[in-house]
């Protein structure tokens, strides 16, 4: 039960993260009536996971393991492209916005932001497939008790309320602060499912390494205790780390968080100065 | 923005690439459900059977523990992942499906997702007649040795025939004849060396020279007749007709027997390789030293024939390389290339030069250029074995 509950919770966290720090970000730019596109993409994902999913449990015909972690790793590292490109398109964005009255945003921003349904099916759906196998595999389980499916279901609506309160509060810290923090931390994020993204590639034999570990701490944090699950769950830290991933998740995270603050602190004078207590609402 | 439609429609297409190529039969063909069931629990990792067939095999994994667990088919080697199920919950069953060549594998089950696992050895048997393994390299290894298979049997057929011929005209007393036929006939036999090398009773029979003699062996086979044909200048008695028509007789019967024996031969790529390097090697130790046709002085046909055959044991292979090591491959072909020219320099007529004939500075040159082949041939096997 603790077991599965920890698996719902830590797939849970992955998508549910960089899907608040989108919703938090919209609401304080005052787009709620944007809300609908992020969960239309949340929604796609859902459903075509599912549906591969019964179809790969159920159907006459099965994925195989490279299949797998190709489309795995493949879908991380495109999702680490989209949200790197948010992250800055957020950063330019709210430059606009803080010379421009409230309500007054440009059209074109709202356009592409399009391209947020995108990133929300890609955050859900990179790790929907591995759960939806999972949650089929549960309800096929003949014989055997429902035990492992609501320990699942629970861990994700855990997962869900911590984002929800998340949200909550990412809501109530001030605009200036926000942007940097939500940039910051989804770079963070972005960071470990690249390295993540790596290591599945490297499992399929696409890429080299899986036995080169930069280190080893499985011992001190078990990857199936609460805060391997946590750590997995929101920076998909993993407590055997091959050396490729450190590499790659440090030439990855440094550099883009080097521009990326030294383009928040150009912005952040004029930010300040017209920081509108009403958009927190 | 600009840069999200292009993105969106290499998505979508590396996507639908993905679900066609990687989809497979969620049922293997063969009889029955086929699947191959494993049970983990916290201290056990029992699998239903140790063997099964190749091509695509699917395992069912029930956790029965109360941690979460992984299975891992691995390779020989205990390191490369062939198949892997990660997060399979207490109370759980999943599947995993991977297509894989025959061989020997290691099954691993993770409990707590810790450690290496609990191993065992596992074998898969040849596919099923129509299933498609797609391993590639396995199947281009089975093509090189197949290939290279006929060019032994094709060798070991003319050697037969060859030293029919040279035994009938050596014990005619046609000296002429025979003569003429040594050094050509002996090439079948130096193209193939490290097969009929493997036979460690026949070779000493019929390849051994005078000086390599162990006391009181007795001295049969190509080198004796060799020395008959191109006696030293004195003190030496020829051998009598009688002499003669026994030993060529020898010579007849224990190619025969070789013949034989190589038919049950089996090799695999890496073998190929290792003989391609164990051919040089001879070049190296007896040809280009001139010792191994000391009375006949017909070296550079043995030579010759040792790089003929390392070069169809790396054509053969060459296709293993492609990609994976194509540095090496381009090296080779080159090396080859440039020792062939040297060895086109002393031809004359339809053999060669006798080995007398070379200054030393051309020994050297030829000297050189097997090095420089030695040198890359011997990755050849760590590049094919990959």
């Amino acid at each position: 039960m603790t077991a599965n509950f920890l698996i719902g919770l830590r797939e849970g966290l992955e998508a549910v993260l960089v899907v608040v720090l989108l919703l938090a970000y919209l609401k304080k730019s005052g787009r709620t009536h944007l809300y609908p596109r992020i969960f239309a993409g949340v929604g796609v994902a859902v459903a075509i996971s599912l549906a591969f999913g019964a179809i790969l449990t159920f159907g006459p015909r099965g994925l195989t393991f490279e299949a797998q972690e190709a489309i795995g790793g493949g879908l991380s590292i495109l999702a680490v492209g989209f949200v790197t490109w948010m992250v800055f398109w957020m950063a330019t964005a709210s430059r606009t916005m803080a010379s421009d009255l409230r309500g007054k945003v440009d059209t074109a921003a709202d356009g592409s932001s399009w391209a947020l349904v995108l990133v929300a099916a890609l955050a859900v759906g990179r790790e929907g497939l591995e759960t939806a196998l999972f949650l089929w595999a549960a309800t096929r389980a003949t014989g055997e008790t429902w035990e492992p499916l609501l320990g699942a279901g629970l861990g994700i609506l855990v997962a869900v309320g911590l984002g929800v309160l998340l949200h909550r509060g990412a809501v109530r810290i001030n605009l200036s602060k926000f942007f940097t923090w939500t940039g910051a931390a989804l770079i963070v994020v972005a960071g470990g499912v690249l390295a993540y993204g790596v290591h599945d590639l490297q499992e399929a034999g696409m890429v080299p390494g899986l036995h080169n570990l930069a280190f080893d701490v499985s011992h001190i944090i078990s990857p199936s205790g609460f805060l391997g699950t946590l750590l997995k769950g929101v920076f998909n830290f993993s407590p055997a780390t091959t050396w490729l991933e450190a590499i790659v998740w440090v030439l990855y995270v440094v550099p883009v968080m080097f521009i990326y603050l030294r383009r928040v602190n150009a912005v952040k004078p004029p930010q300040a100065a017209v920081q509108p207590a009403e958009a927190t609402a | 923005m600009k840069i999200t439609a292009p993105l969106c429609a290499t998505a979508a297409v590396a996507l639908v690439a993905l679900t066609l190529t990687g989809c497979t039969e969620n049922t293997p063909e063969s009889s029955g459900d086929g699947s191959v069931q494993i049970t983990s629990t916290a201290d056990a990792c029992d699998v239903s059977t140790a063997t099964a067939p190749g091509g695509t095999v699917k395992f069912q994994i029930k956790n029965a523990g109360t941690q979460v667990t992984e299975f891992y088919l691995l390779a020989e080697d205990g390191l490369r992942i062939v198949g892997e199920v990660e997060n399979i919950g207490p109370g759980l069953s999943r599947d995993l499906i991977v297509i894989a060549p025959e061989g020997k594998y290691i099954t691993a089950c993770k409990p707590g997702m810790i450690g290496e696992g609990i191993r065992a050895d596992f074998a898969l048997t040849a596919a099923p007649a129509g299933q498609a393994v797609s391993a590639d390299r396995a199947k281009l290894g089975e093509t090189a040795v197949t290939l290279y298979t006929a060019y032994v049997k094709d060798q070991i057929e003319q050697l037969v025939t060859g030293t029919g011929d040279f035994a009938d005209a050596f014990a005619a007393g046609d000296t002429a004849k025979a003569k003429e036929l040594y050094a050509a006939v002996r090439m079948h036999w130096e193209r193939i060396e490290p097969v009929a090398e493997s036979f460690g009773d026949l070779d000493p029979i019929l390849d051994a020279r005078e000086a390599d003699l162990e006391p009181g062996q007795k001295w049969t086979g190509w080198h004796r007749a060799e020395k008959d044909l191109w006696p030293p200048a004195t003190g030496y008695t020829a051998m009598t007709k009688a002499e003669r028509g026994k030993l060529a007789e020898k010579m007849v019967a224990d190619t025969n027997e070789l013949a034989k024996r190589v038919q049950d031969l089996e090799y695999n790529p890496a073998t190929l390789a290792n003989g391609a390097k164990e051919l040089l090697d001879e070049v190296a130790t007896g040809k280009v030293t001139g010792e191994e046709e000391i009375w006949s002085h017909t070296d550079l046909w043995d030579f010759q024939a040792n790089v003929d055959g390392a070069r169809i044991a790396y054509e053969d292979l060459k296709p293993l390389l492609a990609g994976s090591a194509a540095a090496l491959d381009e090296q080779l072909q080159n090396r080859f290339t440039d020792l062939q020219k040297l060895l086109d320099q002393h031809k004359r007529g339809a053999g060669f030069i006798y080995y007398d004939e070379l200054t030393e500075a051309q020994k050297t040159e030829l000297s050189s250029a097997v090095d420089a082949l030695a040198e890359p041939l011997s990755k050849l096997t760590a590049a094919v074995a990959k």
